[in-house]
């Protein structure tokens, strides 16, 4: 059985291609993200750093390391995703042959077998394949993460030989996973179909394919809605579970939207051959419109994802300060803002180098501004969700956003240390959790010496009186040279978009990888259903077509299915946009979603120029030869 | 032997509902004995493949029994089916069907390989020989002619022995010398090694090797000559299509 499969894996090769690379795509890039990740697990950091620089490449090895899981897993299910599409495809492409092996005697525990076998041998040629790929891919992951700022220029990523196991396991594990339900299907076939003429295509719309269509798509409804209740990390996974299970659920029912899309173009068209193939290819159709339904729904879905939640930090900022202006500068000469005329209330928050430990937790060396609790409370509107603002007199300390989750209990003294001088400060109450991060520690400016808050970054929000015009004020600050003075409005703006730049460098690197795992599923689908229909294109060549018309049919009809796709996976995205829109007017009491509009019409153009030149070369290819000849052979 | 080879009792195959479905196999009786070549004719239709269908196992019955090799396989689970394909039964088509693949003696030992059973080469290559393509032994099938394939498929029904050949116009896509050839095999298995062949064919001359002939019409037996010969096959057959 094994000579056999490793026979048709060689005769065949054209079937397998797309899989062998999705699998080495999907070793390399896991091994690659394995190495990195171990890497950023015991980061070796330079001594002489100052604590912040410390902190900072600290928090980048962890970002790094989130991107890297994000991306192994990613690429696991995109690489299980494809296999088992090609499979499915390529079970109904041999489906003579396989009845044959059971007309000939064999099992349908052979036959199982014999699917099996190839997996392996797909799993171990793409793990051979993609562990050289590997070692590129790890140099281009670790080049882009510093290039984007998450890593340091001197971080390297050792070679293991453990990766070449993972890799091994990985290879073969993906293959495996891919190909176990197409050998279930395939041992499900008669072997009277092996005396049909052309094979008669089997039912699309197994039951296990309702099963898996209808579950998933229950499960994609179920987390729209538990993302209108869920909090932003929540909502957040919610969105990237969304992507993927409605991805699989628009997939699996794809089949029962394309006779409908047949239809219309029915309406449009009457009477074409177009029609007739889409009508007739269901299952062709159905393989090269779910590669795209997982391009359009996880690209779409992530950039919304991140857009919308970005946007609405921004908002949330603008309605979390209780003013019109925020000015930028030091310490010392923030202080002179009350005296500007035209000033009511300037809250000073100087964003001081000091250390503040929590028991047995790591200590925090940023995100601490000292404030003046009476301006702080009177600018801002944020209601704290344990404790009085009034309280923060003293040796005390306010839990910011950013320690939400850390459950610092408003009694507890917390030590600190501020320029040498030693500090205990009692916990008296804290701010609820934010969109964005946030302060991690809100102290009084007061338990302070001078030279620490005086030259600190600081940001005033600035609440004008009534009568006056804001614009008017704004001008007289920067005319006392205090320094930059921005609205609120625009202030929130920027910040957002200081955030989104950051998501949207590892959003860079998530849908660089989607795009290039659904081209070649694409462009895989495409030239199997192309190639495969040689004899078919010889019958409509005698029939009286002429070779550009065959062309142009197929071409005609690979792009109404990229279409179909496309449709489909904005729906799910749709979807994935619904639940994180829910969960933000939850949140913070309005909708706001992001649609990426310029990634839609980027992704749409250029998928459908893929399908379409790949689908015209593919029927060019296939229709060389002379169509008698195709007709007339026999094996 | 004392059973038949292949018997049919009161067999009927509905396609579609009950109430308005097509019978394609309306109460059809036969018996097909040991040692026997029993060829089916009849017009575009009436039922022929469905009978060989219903009769090798590969599609159930409506109603009515179906005895192969003396078991009963009417109700038969997939690995009964199976193991009958393996040991006890054989095809023959008209388009060959053989694995592209693999090699002539390849495809030949595959049966017995899928029944776990051991061929030699030896074996193999005595049996490629007797329906001589010893020669054509590392060949594949598109490398082979239309007559040689079908002599390959003919070595792969021989080499597990099975009691019954079912053959649906095996000489169907053959120039007439091949067909010969095919035919004069298909003679050698049932006078030599004593195995039953149930076929269908459309040719008169292919039908009058065989020991009977069986003829249906609107899926029922409407005639059976024993010993025919071409004419007395044409004349009847032409008389069952005006």
């Amino acid at each position: 059985m094994l000579r056999m499969s490793f026979r048709t894996f060689l005769e065949r090769w054209q079937l397998f291609a797309g899989a062998v690379l999705s699998v080495a795509a999907g070793v390399a890039l896991v091994q690659a993200s394995f190495m990195v990740l171990v890497a950023t697990g015991e980061p070796r950091i330079p001594e002489g750093l100052s604590r912040q620089e410390d902190d900072r490449i600290r928090e980048g090895f962890v970002g790094a390391a989130t991107v890297m899981g994000m991306t192994a897993f990613l690429a696991m299910f995109l690489a299980v995703f494809i296999v088992s599409s090609t499979f499915a495809f390529t079970v109904d492409q041999r489906r003579r042959d396989l009845a044959l092996l059971r007309l000939t005697g064999g099992s349908r525990g052979q036959v199982r077998v014999l699917l099996l076998s190839e997996s392996v041998l797909l799993g171990l040629v793409g793990s051979a394949l993609g562990v050289p790929i590997g070692l590129g891919a790890k140099h281009a992951q670790t080049w882009l993460l510093v290039e984007i700022g998450l890593l340091p220029d001197w971080f390297a990523a050792p070679w293991r030989w453990q990766a070449v196991a993972v890799a091994g396991v990985i290879g073969v594990g993906v293959a495996l996973t891919g190909v176990f339900a197409a050998s279930l299907r395939a041992a499900r076939i008669r072997p009277l179909e092996a005396l049909r003429e052309t094979g008669r295509a089997g039912r699309v719309m197994t039951t296990s394919r309702w099963l898996l269509g209808l579950s998933s798509a229950a499960c994609t409804v179920a987390m729209v809605v538990w993302a209108h209740g869920a909090n932003l990390i929540g909502a957040m996974l919610a969105a990237l579970g969304i992507s993927m299970v409605g991805a699989v659920a628009m997939s699996t029912l794809s089949p029962l939207v394309v006779p409908f899309t047949a239809w219309l173009l029915g309406l449009l068209l009457p009477g074409s051959l177009v029609v007739a193939s889409l009508r007739d290819g269901v299952r062709r159709s159905a393989a090269t419109a779910s590669p795209l339904i997982v391009l359009v729904s996880l690209l779409l879905g992530l950039a919304g994802t991140f857009g919308s939640l970005a946007a609405a930090g921004g908002e949330e900022a603008k309605r979390s300060v209780n003013a019109q202006l925020v000015v930028t500068s030091t310490g010392a000469r923030a202080e002179r803002l009350p005296g500007i005329e035209g000033v009511a209330v300037a809250s000073r928050q100087n964003a001081v180098d000091i250390t503040i430990t929590a028991g047995e937790r790591r200590s925090v060396y940023s995100g601490i501004i000292a404030v003046d609790a009476a301006d702080y409370a009177r600018t801002h509107a944020l209601v704290p969700t344990h404790g009085d603002l009034n309280a923060l007199t003293g040796d005390t300390v306010f839990v910011g956003p950013a320690q939400h989750s850390e459950w610092i209990r408003a009694g507890e003294v917390l030590t600190a240390e501020a320029e040498g001088i030693p500090l205990s400060l009692t916990v008296v109450g804290g701010l609820p959790e934010t969109l964005e991060p946030g302060e991690n520690f809100v102290v009084p400016r007061r338990i302070l010496p001078p030279p620490v808050w005086e030259n600190a970054p600081t940001e005033s929000v600035v609440q004008v009186e009534t009568e006056q015009n804001p614009d008017v004020v704004a001008e007289r600050i920067e005319r006392a040279g205090i320094g930059e003075v921005s609205t609120v409005a625009d202030w929130a703006e920027a910040r957002a978009g200081r955030n989104q730049a950051g998501n949207m460098k590892i959003l860079t690197v998530l849908m660089g990888l989607a795009g290039l795992y659904a081209l070649m599923a694409v462009v895989n689908s495409v030239v199997i259903a192309g190639t495969e229909r040689r004899r078919e294109f010889a019958v409509f060549r005698v029939s009286g077509l002429s070779r550009p018309q065959v062309v142009r049919t197929a071409v005609a009809e690979a792009t109404s299915v990229a279409v179909i796709g496309l449709v489909l996976g904005c729906a799910v995205a749709g979807a994935g946009l619904a639940g994180i829109g829910g969960s933000v007017r939850a949140a913070i009491g309005v909708t706001v979603v992001h649609v990426p509009w310029t990634l839609l019409a980027v992704v749409a153009t250029g998928s459908l120029a893929v399908v379409a030149v790949t689908s015209g070369i593919t029927a060019l290819s296939a229709t060389r030869q002379r169509p008698v000849s195709l007709i007339a052979t026999k094996e | 032997m004392s059973f038949p080879a292949v018997e049919l009792r009161q067999v009927t195959r509905f396609y579609g509902a009950r109430n308005t479905g097509v019978a394609a196999l309306d109460g059809v009786s036969l018996a097909c004995p040991a040692g026997t070549w029993t060829a089916v004719m009849g017009p575009s239709g009436s039922g022929k493949s469905t009978l060989l269908h219903c009769a090798a196992g590969l599609e159930q019955v409506t109603t009515g029994r179906v005895v192969l090799a003396g078991r009963d396989i009417t109700a038969a689970p997939d690995g009964v089916l199976t193991e009958m394909r393996r040991r006890t039964i054989g095809f023959v088509f008209q388009n060959f069907n053989l694995i592209g693949s693999l090699t002539a003696e390849q495809n030949v030992a595959f049966p017995l390989k899928l029944a776990g059973i051991r061929a030699s080469r030896k074996d193999v290559r005595g049996v490629l020989g007797s329906v001589g393509l010893a020669d054509r032994a590392t060949h594949r099938p598109r490398e082979l002619s239309g007559g040689q394939q079908q002599r390959v498929a003919i070595a792969r029904a021989m080499i597990s022995r099975p009691a019954v050949l079912f053959a649906d116009e095996p000489t169907g896509a053959l120039d007439s010398h091949s067909a010969k050839v095919v035919l004069e095999l298909l003679r050698d298995m049932v006078r030599g090694a004593g195995q039953s062949i149930v076929m269908v064919t459309h040719d008169p001359a292919v039908a009058a090797g065989a020991d009977a002939v069986v003829f249906l019409a609107d899926g029922r037996i409407a005639d059976r000559l024993d010993a025919p010969t071409t004419h007395q096959v044409a004349d009847r057959l032409a008389r069952l299509e005006s």
